[in-house]
C-alpha cells in the first residue's frame, strides 16, 4: 500500500472512511427501516400538502409525495442529506490532496523525489476520485441492503444512478477545493470557500422556482445538475451528467495548471 | 536550495545541476540528488520503516539493505511510529532518506539539528564517505564549527547575496591572525612597521601584538634580529571569518 502517491493516499484514509462507512451505513438503514410506517400513514402525505410550498422545496424538494418509495427516498435522503454529506466528504478529501500535505509540510520532502508535479497531482486526485466513489458505493449499498430487507418496491439501479449523480456533485465540489488547495498554502481557505458555494448552490436550487428572482439563476446551480432530472424516478440525464464531469475536468485543468506553475511554500 | 530543486522559481536568471537546468530537467535532476529540508515534516502516520518504503517505492529501485544499514549506524528503530519518535529520531529518518540511494548530490538543510553530539559524529563519516566516492555534499549549515569540520569550500550569502565563494584553507590563509611575539628587551616600532601584512601594531612592555595577513614570514625574519622569548598565534576559526565578513 505504500509504493505509491495513489495507493498511500488511500491507506491514510482507511480509518477515517471506515467511520464515515459505519455512520452513513446507520444513517441510511435507520431512515429506511422507518420508511414502512410512513407508507402505511397517508397522513404524511396531507403534511406535505399543507406546507407552505417554499418551506416544502427547501427542504425536501420536488416531491409529489412522502408516501411512495421514491417520495420517501427523495425527500428524506436525496434532496438535501446525501449530497450535503457528499460535498463536505469530498471537499475534506479535495482540500487535502495538495494543500493538506503542504500544510503539514510533507509536499516539500515529496517534491523532492523525482516526480512531476502533475503526476502528484494526477494521483492525488485519483485517490480522491476513488474515495468518492467508495463512499457512492457504501451509500448504495446500505440503502439497497436495507430496501430489500423491508421489500421496498423500488428499482435498486435507479438507486444506483441516484448515488452515482450524488457522487458526480461530490467530484465537481472535491476538485474544487482540491483546485483552490492548489493555488497557494491555505487548506482553510479551500475548505471555507468551496463549502460556502456549496451551500449556497443548493439554496440557490431549491428556492429558484419559488423565488422570482432567483429563477434565471437557477440553472448556475450544481445542484440543478445533480437532481432536476430526478434521477431516483428517471435515471441519469446524460445532459446533466455531462455538465457535472465537464466541470470536473476544466477545474483539474485549472489545477494541474496553477500547481505546476507555482511556488512551494515552506 | 529550494530553488535548485524546483519548489521555487527565480525572479531572475537561471540556476543549472549537472549541466542541466533546473527548471526544464527537475525530473532528472532529482533523481539524481538526496535532500533533507531544514525544517523536516514527516508522516506521522507511519512507522520509520513504513516512510522509507513509501519513499524507497518513489524513487525507483533502491538498494534496502542500505537503507536499514543507514538507520542501524544511527541507532534508529524503523519499527516504531514516527509519531512517538524523538526531533532527532525524525532527524534520522530525514538523513536516511537522503543518503539511502547513494545519490551524487546531497542537499543538506541544517542537517545536525536535533542529533545528539554521538550521531553528529556518525553524521560527519556519512559525509566523509560520500566524499569519498566522490559524491558531493551540499550543506547549509549555521554551526561554523561544523562547516568547518566537514566542508572543503564554503560559500557566505548576506542578504541573497553570495559575497564569498572559496576553499576554506584559502580563505583561513587569507585571514587575519592574531599574533603575539614576546621579546627579552623593548623593540623599536619602526622594525615592523610597514612589514607587508602587518596590521594593527601596538607594542606594550617588550610585547609586540599584531594582526597578520597572509605570510608571516618577513614578520618573523625582521623579528629574528633580537631576542625572541616566544610567539604564540591562533588560528583564526571560521567564526571569526565569517563575522568580519558581515560587519
Amino acid at each position: 500500500m505504500l509504493s505509491n502517491i495513489f495507493l498511500k493516499t488511500l491507506r491514510d484514509q482507511r480509518k477515517s472512511f471506515m467511520w464515515w462507512s459505519i455512520g452513513i451505513s446507520a444513517l441510511m438503514i435507520l431512515t429506511i427501516l422507518f420508511y414502512p410506517s410512513v407508507s402505511d400513514s397517508p397522513e404524511f402525505d396531507d403534511l406535505l400538502h399543507n406546507m407552505p410550498e417554499a418551506l416544502a422545496k427547501l427542504f425536501i424538494g420536488e416531491v409529489s409525495d412522502l408516501t411512495s418509495p421514491e417520495g420517501y427516498l427523495n425527500s428524506q435522503l436525496f434532496v438535501l442529506l446525501m449530497p450535503l454529506l457528499f460535498l463536505f466528504f469530498s471537499i475534506s478529501h479535495g482540500s487535502g490532496a495538495i494543500a493538506g500535505e503542504e500544510e503539514s509540510g510533507t509536499l516539500d520532502l515529496l517534491m523532492s523525489y523525482p516526480l512531476k508535479r502533475s503526476r502528484v497531482l494526477m494521483e492525488k486526485f485519483a485517490a480522491m476520485v476513488v474515495i468518492i466513489l467508495a463512499f457512492g458505493f457504501v451509500f448504495w449499498f446500505s440503502i439497497a441492503v436495507s430496501a430489500v430487507i423491508i421489500g421496498m418496491d423500488i428499482i435498486l439501479w435507479r438507486i444506483a444512478e441516484a448515488t452515482l449523480s450524488g457522487v458526480f456533485l461530490g467530484l465537481v465540489f472535491g476538485t474544487l477545493s482540491l483546485t483552490l488547495g492548489c493555488s497557494g498554502n491555505n487548506r482553510g481557505l479551500s475548505i471555507g470557500v468551496t463549502s460556502a458555494l456549496g451551500v449556497a448552490a443548493y439554496f440557490l436550487n431549491a428556492l429558484a422556482p419559488v423565488v422570482n428572482v432567483l429563477e434565471p439563476l437557477q440553472k448556475l446551480s450544481l445542484f440543478y445538475y445533480y437532481i432536476e432530472a430526478d434521477p431516483l424516478s428517471n435515471g441519469l440525464d446524460l445532459a446533466h451528467v455531462v455538465v457535472l464531469l465537464g466541470l470536473t475536468g476544466i477545474l483539474l485543468a485549472v489545477a494541474l495548471l496553477t500547481f505546476d506553475r507555482r511556488d512551494l511554500v515552506a | 536550495m529550494r530553488l535548485l530543486l524546483d519548489f521555487i522559481r527565480p525572479t531572475s536568471g537561471r540556476a543549472e545541476l549537472f549541466g542541466l537546468d533546473a527548471r526544464i530537467h527537475s525530473v532528472d535532476i532529482r533523481q539524481r540528488v538526496g535532500y533533507l529540508p531544514g525544517e523536516l515534516e514527516t508522516y506521522t502516520n507511519l512507522t520509520g520503516r513504513e516512510m522509507l518504503t513509501y519513499f524507497a517505492s518513489l524513487r525507483g529501485r533502491i538498494d534496502w539493505n542500505y537503507a536499514e544499514v543507514l538507520a542501524e549506524r544511527l541507532e534508529l528503530d524503523l519499527s516504531r511510529s514516527i509519531k512517538t519518535l524523538s526531533k532527532g529520531n525524525k532527524q534520522k529518518i530525514g538523513l536516511v532518506q537522503a543518503f539511502m540511494h547513494k545519490p551524487e548530490l546531497l542537499l543538506l538543510d541544517e542537517p545536525t539539528s536535533g542529533l545528539d553530539p554521538l550521531m553528529q559524529q556518525e553524521f560527519y563519516i556519512m559525509v566523509r564517505e560520500a566524499k569519498a566516492e566522490g559524491r558531493t555534499v551540499f550543506l547549509s549549515s549555521h554551526v561554523l564549527t561544523e562547516v568547518e569540520r566537514i566542508a572543503d569550500r564554503i560559500g557566505i550569502i548576506r542578504e541573497g547575496k553570495l559575497i564569498l565563494e572559496e576553499a576554506v584553507t584559502t580563505i583561513k590563509d587569507k585571514a587575519l591572525r592574531q599574533l603575539e611575539m614576546h621579546f627579552a628587551s623593548s623593540v623599536p616600532a619602526e622594525t615592523f612597521n610597514g612589514l607587508p601584512g602587518v596590521r594593527n601594531l601596538r607594542i606594550e612592555n617588550n610585547i609586540v601584538y599584531c594582526s597578520i595577513e597572509g605570510s608571516v614570514d618577513a614578520l618573523i625574519k625582521a623579528a629574528a634580529q633580537f631576542e625572541v622569548i616566544n610567539i604564540t598565534s591562533h588560528e583564526p576559526d571560521l567564526e571569526e571569518i565569517f563575522l568580519a565578513y558581515y560587519s
